[in-house]
């Protein structure tokens, strides 16, 4: 039987390549602008709200709750079909920008908005992706 | 705008559904040469001209006029995803009113049954095939390159389904209430002859469905169709001159929450809410005021969360207005009476515009006719989830 492919890696964009090194380090990390005194997302190279280009990328616990999650029950990809089902979430950090990710390490029957979850790390060849699971 | 100076005159469809071996580009071509015998124009009067097309096709509108044989003073191609049909509609008002053009062309086609189709069955492993399953449900040009694959998250119903699974946290929203949306636009597509999904539909049909995305199953989803509408714009005194009865076009709205689905509270109180505003307000006109709606039902909550957004109901009623029956076309406020994305076909909210002009000429049989349709709502929403448009219209 053939291995099943695997699944993606992310394709970084130039503004997001700190957030994926930062992984690497197991760290999460988000651009902040001083000024707004605020992080943000998407990274990008400019503040959303003031414009400034004088950010700094700073690391944010790891700590939220899901702001919202969906399960899917259909693979899009040949590589998730495995992982079926598998639960997609938007992850309200405790610094307050929104993170998607996947929630592992319960049953995607378990999930629930407002759900307190804490990240977790997952090597995946080169690259690290950042993940959570219930908060202990 | 004032309201009323500008008018839909002509509208028209190709073939819908499974219509393989036409490009969208001759789809809408049959879309627009239905819409202009249907208003008795040719298309030496066409001046304007916006559509929509496939994202992977540069200069739609080009494409589109050299088929028409016209070289049109004023032309576009618009990329607000699903706002755009009604944003078209309204900037061709825009356009005529302020003497850029006389008479304008808004249509969009796409092949979306055919896309998907035609590399399922395609020789391949099987791997491929799924991949192209993916390729096929998520156009290439819209498809992540971070922030989305690595998670497997991909495709519209899953962020759509971030709006259903927050929606019903807050709001207690039901399963059944979304049942609710299927059911009662499948009841419409029964009646509509062309409608790509005609079989009865009950609750507990829906209720058994296969799942996609918690927490839609394939009957919280908006089809997959080969198709194109198209409409005819013109001024009001110029429509008084021409063969059928004029819509006119009395308020448009939009709104773009370009700080995206995820941001603030967008995914449960929608650009449907500033959209609507801005269109009610120049149409001088409310909720109370609209006999019919032709709502964005890409998925069955939008239609839900749309509805509270317009102010038909108040926020997080939705559900319990929909199950209410009120949707019917016997009931309070009958909606996508042709059947919607959810059963007629996908053709991008062109058919929800098509749709609301022959309710209120008052055009179809009884058993399909809102009674005394005076005034209707047309919506439009897509473009990274985030864009809407709206269309008051009026007899």
């Amino acid at each position: 039987m053939d291995r099943p492919p695997e699944k993606p890696l992310p394709i970084p964009a130039p503004e997001s390549t700190p957030f994926w090194e930062a992984a690497q380090r197991r760290e999460l990390a988000l651009p902040f602008c001083r000024r707004c005194d605020q992080f943000f997302t998407p990274p990008a190279a400019r503040c959303p709200l003031c414009l400034e280009d004088d950010l700094q990328w700073r690391g944010v616990s790891g700590r939220g709750q899901v702001f919202s999650y969906t399960t899917y029950h259909r693979a899009y990809h040949p590589a998730y079909r495995d992982s079926l089902p598998y639960v997609v979430a938007l992850v309200q950090l405790e610094e307050g920008p929104r993170l998607v990710s996947n929630i592992v390490g319960c049953s995607p029957h378990d999930v629930h908005c407002d759900m307190p979850v804490e990240v977790t790390y997952e090597q995946r060849g080169r690259a690290v992706i950042p993940q959570f699971a219930p908060a202990r | 705008m004032v309201p009323g100076r500008c008018a839909i005159v002509g509208v028209g469809a190709s073939k819908i559904g499974e219509v393989p071996g036409n490009s969208p580009l001759t789809l809408q071509v049959d879309a627009i040469s239905d819409a202009l015998d249907d208003a008795g124009l040719d298309v030496g009067d066409v001046d304007g001209l916006i559509v929509r097309g496939p994202d992977d096709l540069y200069c739609y509108h080009q494409r589109v006029g050299q088929r028409l044989g016209i070289n049109p003073r004023f032309a576009t191609t618009l990329d607000s995803g699903g706002a755009s049909q009604a944003l078209g509609v309204g900037l061709a008002a825009l356009a005529i009113d302020a003497g850029w053009c006389s008479t304008v062309v808004c249509g969009y086609a796409r092949d979306g049954w055919s896309r998907t189709r035609s590399r399922k069955l395609g020789p391949s492993t099987e791997a491929k095939s799924s991949t192209s399953m993916q390729v096929a449900l998520v156009p290439q040009q819209q498809q992540a390159r971070e922030f989305g694959p690595e998670y497997g998250f991909f495709g519209a119903a899953a962020m759509h389904a971030l709006g259903a699974t927050r929606h019903m946290h807050l709001y207690g929203t039901r399963k059944q209430d979304m049942g609710a949306v299927a059911v009662a636009f499948r009841e419409h597509a029964s009646r509509n002859p062309v409608a790509q999904r005609r079989e009865p539909l009950t609750l507990d049909d829906y209720m058994s469905a296969r799942k996609v995305v918690h927490p839609f199953n394939v009957l919280d989803c908006s089809l997959l169709t080969d198709g194109a509408g198209a409409v005819v714009v013109t001024s009001a005194d110029r429509a008084r001159s021409l063969a059928r009865r004029p819509v006119y076009i009395q308020g448009v709205g939009s709104a773009n929450n370009h700080q995206g689905w995820f941001s603030d509270e967008h995914m449960t109180t929608t650009a449907a809410r500033p959209s609507g505003e801005q269109a009610y307000a120049a149409a001088g006109l409310g909720p109370r005021d609209i006999d019919t709606v032709q709502l964005y039902d890409c998925f069955t909550y939008m239609v839900i969360v749309q509805l509270e957004d317009y102010g038909f109901c108040a926020k997080g009623e939705g559900g319990a207005f929909v199950s209410s029956g009120a949707l019917r076309l016997d009931g309070q406020l009958p909606a996508n009476t042709s059947g919607g994305e959810l059963s007629e076909g996908h053709v991008e909210g062109m058919l929800q515009i098509v749709e609301a002009v022959r309710q209120l000429r008052g055009d179809h049989p009884a058993d399909r006719q809102v009674p005394d349709a005076e005034t209707a709502l047309v919506s439009g929403h897509g473009g990274n989830t985030v864009c809407h448009a709206t269309l008051i219209l009026s007899r």
